[in-house]
């Protein structure tokens, strides 16, 4: 870590290791194996400067062990950072002071079905796409949709309040988030919202918690509200001659439509030809300057033609070359595998990269989109752009040119977020849509918020957890550090 | 020189909800989501490139019930020509022999063909019969496993074909009956302008008297193929995790993995 702030953190001795092992059994204790410990010292974020390792990781089966977890953390003043799948973008995992990794794996059960509330109660641990897999025979779905469903968690995605692909239209994973059983950061049990559609009873703690990074709070189970199974979906995939046609496209399609699509996805051409590369795809994308990936559901097959008939032809007649058709679960996986391997395309062809995340209103997206060519011109720089049009969240990755060195690019790499940052913000954004703050945006938050903003959220840090025992140096800092003043 | 190319198609499952009924030994296709059988299209893509280089016209033909059309208009939504759906309750539980047998009746009653294309086998019965069996029928020459159609002449062609060995190129007589491999092309998207040209397409639906097929050989009793048993194999799959800490250990995991190798593969 460069910047470690003057903390009062205690080590983890045997005694406590001794202690953890009485509560969760001695098997589900990993300390003293570097190697063991070394796989939660990162998440997906990518490069080494983010990682630190946990000095003991700990695997509870109860909400009772995590409450007695937590409590002997505050006693002893050691950090607790609470772990998923590992597969965030921001760091949230990470225990940047060390301490106690608390792994959510054996949580995993799905407790409750209810068709009657068309809800769903699972623990933390549950695989995203599972749910889906459960009540998909019920015809019943669960909306969320991150671009890595099949490996991320629940309890994950409800720490970071996930968004994803289809977020234009079913909004994002708080939008389902009706009742949590939280342990405090104190080690207190308590029950948030429930099987509820209205509920003002006191404040709306249940969406404090969701989006929190870990920081408030550890879900041990999760009430998330289903809706019906759509009957009938179709991907369109249209190709544009350029990216100013293909993000200009996006605000008329909704507009002049009338429908809501699914997903409108931007994809441009260093993106998707990274992708495609990578996955071996050979859709004529060679004359194409970007692509809209846009899907509509429905409860007929009847109605969804007429809407990608309409939304097709819009296409076409605002330049698109060609617009292709998915209509059934292989095709539309053949489409959609391309949007969702983009980040994995580039971890192959470089470390030195920075995945952002950053968000406007929707209608500002081509003025984004343009704003990030002119500063890719400026700096020289690749900065393939992708991501969720549809709801004003792109997902720009800053690549280092081969030839650079680690030096140019760790100094270069700072300006282009600030700058990046700025850009972001003069449009009325904010530097995260889905992936979270972390300890990896934390410095930038201060561009883009006020400090009155700031000063509100270490109240509510603080008054949950005095101690800062819970996920410790994530989001902001509780004592206000030199840097996050030069907006 | 243009040419007149067939292609044989089927619905199947999707491919991720491919399930058996282990009392009839037959596949689950009701409530399932159906799409084009994903070797066939290899089929339909050769068949395109074939008819941007020489010209001409293709039909897709499909055996299956009356939803099997739909497999027929994704294919012209790719750019195929036509479409011809064999349907009758007398086709019903046809395996490979009686399945060729009625498809090589349609391909006789369609007449002038040059090429018949096939994908190497469905991803649901797994086979691999039918083309093979439509030339035995229809008494043509048979390529199988073609990786490259290299050239069409006025009256033969050559082909490029997996075998075990590598691959061997043969000079086939028109008509030929060739099922290809995924190396033969990779299959393009169906267009908007496809699928709305597919919905305009009439599609004939033939049945067995329509092409004067003997009833004895088509269905479940012209078949002379009975599924007597499904064995689903036993997931054996074990991990041994050879650590090394030092040198001697170094030897000792080289030598397990060493000896491991020679056992599997004896």
């Amino acid at each position: 870590m460069s910047e470690e702030p003057n903390t009062n953190y205690q080590k983890v001795t045997d005694r406590i290791v001794e202690e953890l092992q009485a509560i969760v059994g001695e098997r589900y204790v990993i300390y003293g194996d570097a190697d063991a410990l070394e796989a939660y010292s990162h998440d997906e974020t990518g490069g080494k400067q983010w990682a630190h390792p946990p000095e003991v990781a700990v695997r509870p089966e109860t909400t009772e062990q995590i409450a007695a977890i937590m409590k002997l953390a505050n006693r002893e003043r050691i950090p607790v950072t609470p772990r998923g799948a590992g597969s965030g973008l921001s760091g949230g995992a990470v225990p940047i002071y060390g301490g106690i990794v608390l792994l959510s794996d054996r949580m995993n059960r799905i407790l409750e079905i209810d068709t009657d509330n068309l809800m769903i109660t699972v623990e933390p641990a549950v695989i995203t796409s599972e749910i889906n897999e459960q009540v998909e025979p019920l015809r019943l779905f669960y909306a969320g949709y991150p671009m890595s469903m099949e490996t991320c968690s629940i309890g994950g995605n409800v720490a970071e309040n996930a968004g994803g692909g289809k977020a234009i239209k079913y909004g994002v994973t708080s939008r389902y988030v009706l009742g949590l059983e939280v342990v405090t950061p104190t080690g207190d049990i308590v029950q948030l919202g429930g099987k509820l559609i209205k509920d003002v009873t006191g404040y709306n703690l249940v969406q404090l918690m969701v989006g929190s990074e870990g920081t408030l709070g550890i879900f041990t189970k999760i009430t998330l509200k289903l809706l019906p199974l759509p009957q009938a979906q179709v991907d369109l995939l249209c190709l544009f001659s350029s990216p100013e046609q293909a993000i200009g496209a996006v605000t008329t399609i909704i507009t002049a439509c009338g429908i809501i699509p699914t997903a409108v996805e931007f994809i441009d051409r260093q993106s998707f030809e990274a992708s495609c590369k990578y996955l071996n795809e050979t859709l004529p994308y060679q004359d194409a300057g970007a692509m809209l990936l846009i899907t509509l559901d429905g409860h007929s097959p009847d109605q969804v033609q007429n809407d990608y008939e309409a939304v097709g032809e819009k296409c076409m007649e605002l330049g698109a070359t060609e617009v292709y058709v998915a209509d059934n679960p292989t095709t539309s996986e053949r489409i959609w595998r391309i949007r969702r391997n983009i980040p994995e395309a580039y971890n192959l062809i470089t470390q030195r990269q920075s995945g952002e995340d950053i968000v406007v209103p929707p209608a500002s997206i081509p003025q984004l989109v343009a704003k990030i060519r002119r500063l890719a011109e400026k700096y020289d720089v690749l900065i393939p752009t992708y991501g969720h049009a549809g709801d004003g969240n792109l997902h720009s990755r800053l690549v280092s040119k081969p030839e650079w060195s680690d030096e140019y690019w760790n100094e270069l790499l700072p300006r282009l977020q600030t700058e990046l940052y700025q850009l972001t913000a003069q449009l009325g954004g904010r530097i995260s849509g889905e992936h979270g703050i972390g300890h990896k945006r934390k410095k930038y938050l201060a561009h883009v918020v006020s400090q009155e903003y700031i000063t509100m959220l270490r109240a509510i840090k603080r008054a949950l957890d005095p101690n800062n025992i819970l996920n410790p140096g994530k989001i902001f800092d509780m004592e206000p550090s030199s840097t996050e003043s030069i907006t | 020189m243009e040419k007149r190319i067939i292609v044989c198609i089927k619905q199947t499952p999707d491919t991720r909800s491919v399930k058996m009924d282990e009392a009839t030994g037959t596949v689950i296709r009701e409530g399932v989501p159906a799409i084009v059988n994903p070797l066939d299209l290899y089929a339909i893509e050769a068949a395109l490139n074939l008819r941007e280089s020489y010209g001409g016209e293709i039909t897709a033909v499909s055996m299956g019930p009356a939803k099997a059309i739909e497999a027929l208009r994704e294919a012209i939504s790719m750019g195929i020509d036509n479409g011809v759906l064999l349907c009758d309750g007398a086709f019903a539980g046809s395996d490979t022999w009686a399945t060729s047998y009625a498809l090589a009746g349609a391909i006789k009653h369609l007449g002038g063909v040059d090429i018949i294309l096939c994908g190497e086998r469905a991803t649901d019965g797994d086979t691999g019969q039918v083309g093979p069996g439509i030339a035995a029928w229809l008494d043509l020459p048979v390529a199988t496993y073609v990786s490259t159609i290299e050239t069409i002449e006025k009256k033969t062609c050559r082909l490029r074909r997996c075998v075990e060995t590598g691959y061997e190129t043969l000079t086939a007589k028109l008509p030929v009956v060739v099922t290809v491999v995924k190396e033969v092309s990779n299959p393009r998207l169906p267009t908007l302008r496809g699928k709305q040209r597919a919905r305009q397409v009439d599609i004939p639906i033939l049945t067995a008297d329509d092409l004067k097929l003997d009833k004895s050989k088509l269905g479940l009793q012209g078949s002379p193929t009975r599924v007597v048993k499904i064995v689903k194999p036993k997931i054996t799959r074990k991990t041994t995790l050879l650590t090394v800490k030092n040198e001697a250990t170094l030897d000792q995991a080289t030598g397990a993995l060493a000896a491991f190798i020679t056992e599997t593969c004896k």
